[in-house]
């Protein structure tokens, strides 16, 4: 009997079995069907090192499994991603309030250092130790994340959240003060 | 005129960007379009302005912030563990 003859007689026939598998675990009908196929390609790449004999069935369930969870995990990483990339786009948004209300130059203009300390203060520990160590005490991401024992997606979701909390909270500071309406430069001592 | 999805595209780099912790390709991208794009460029100005006026925050900063900062990722890179 050859290998694939072997893996025709004894994995495919579970496939309604292993496709129940993996619609407990998916939710989507067509996430199932999917994790089917990737754990029948798994197992026929992997046929080897099935031990003969035992239960193909258990063989297939744990592949399906592992492949289901790798999968999540990829996803939640582009999750993180994502999250990330909308932190920028916030940080432009946030450029453009910072415009109409008429101190878009504020960070140049108004000596913010009060108000900055005040405001990274302000920020749940967990935001303010990453943006201390990255933006006041220039240590790099993986520095960051080597450090705190935290992978380096963690470090920018944290960085970045702490950037925008910052930035609204230093509009907020600059419009209340009144230099929205300022048309002179000021640089308070 | 710049290309919108272009324009959204360079901006979800920002921060990334002003880091230096994009990809060589992607850092050569979003310098080319910030050169013909008055209103991105604009964006990143702002961003790096705030990341400047941070880092002269510096002496603000209660003395002790900084070194409990310093210190506990000292400890923590040792094995502490917080919480
Ligand atoms: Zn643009």
């Amino acid at each position: 009997m050859t290998a694939d003859s072997e893996f025709a007689a004894v994995a495919l026939p579970l496939l309604p079995a292993i496709a129940r598998v993996a619609h407990a675990l998916t939710v989507d009908d067509a996430d199932a069907d999917d994790l089917v196929q990737e754990t029948f390609l798994r197992a026929y790449k992997h046929w080897r090192t099935f031990e003969r004999g035992s239960d193909c069935k258990s063989w297939l369930s744990a592949i399906c499994r592992n492949a289901f969870f790798e999968q999540r995990r990829r996803e939640s990483r582009s999750t993180a991603v994502e999250d990330q990339e909308l932190e920028s786009l916030a940080a432009a948004r946030l450029h453009n309030s910072a415009r109409a209300s008429g101190v878009d130059n504020m960070f140049s203009r108004l000596d913010l250092g009060p108000a900055i300390a005040r405001a990274i203060e302000a920020l749940e520990p967990r935001y303010r130790d990453v943006v201390v160590l990255v933006d006041v005490e220039d240590f790099s991401y993986e520095q960051v994340a080597e450090a705190l024992g935290i992978p380096i997606g963690t470090v920018r979701s944290r960085l970045y959240r702490a950037r925008r909390q910052l930035q609204e909270a230093l509009l907020a500071f600059a419009v209340d003060a009144g230099y929205a309406t300022a048309s002179a430069p000021i640089r308070p001592e | 005129m710049p290309n919108r999805s272009e324009c959204e595209a360079v901006v979800r780099q920002l921060w990334p960007y002003l880091d230096g912790a994009v990809s060589e390709s992607q850092r050569e991208r979003i310098v080319a379009h910030l050169e013909g794009c008055v209103n991105c460029a604009s964006h990143f100005d702002f961003a790096q302005s705030f990341l400047d006026a941070v880092a002269a925050a510096r002496p603000h900063l209660p003395a002790n912030e900084v070194l409990r900062v310093r210190v506990m990722s000292a400890l923590m890179a040792e094995g502490f563990e917080a919480q």
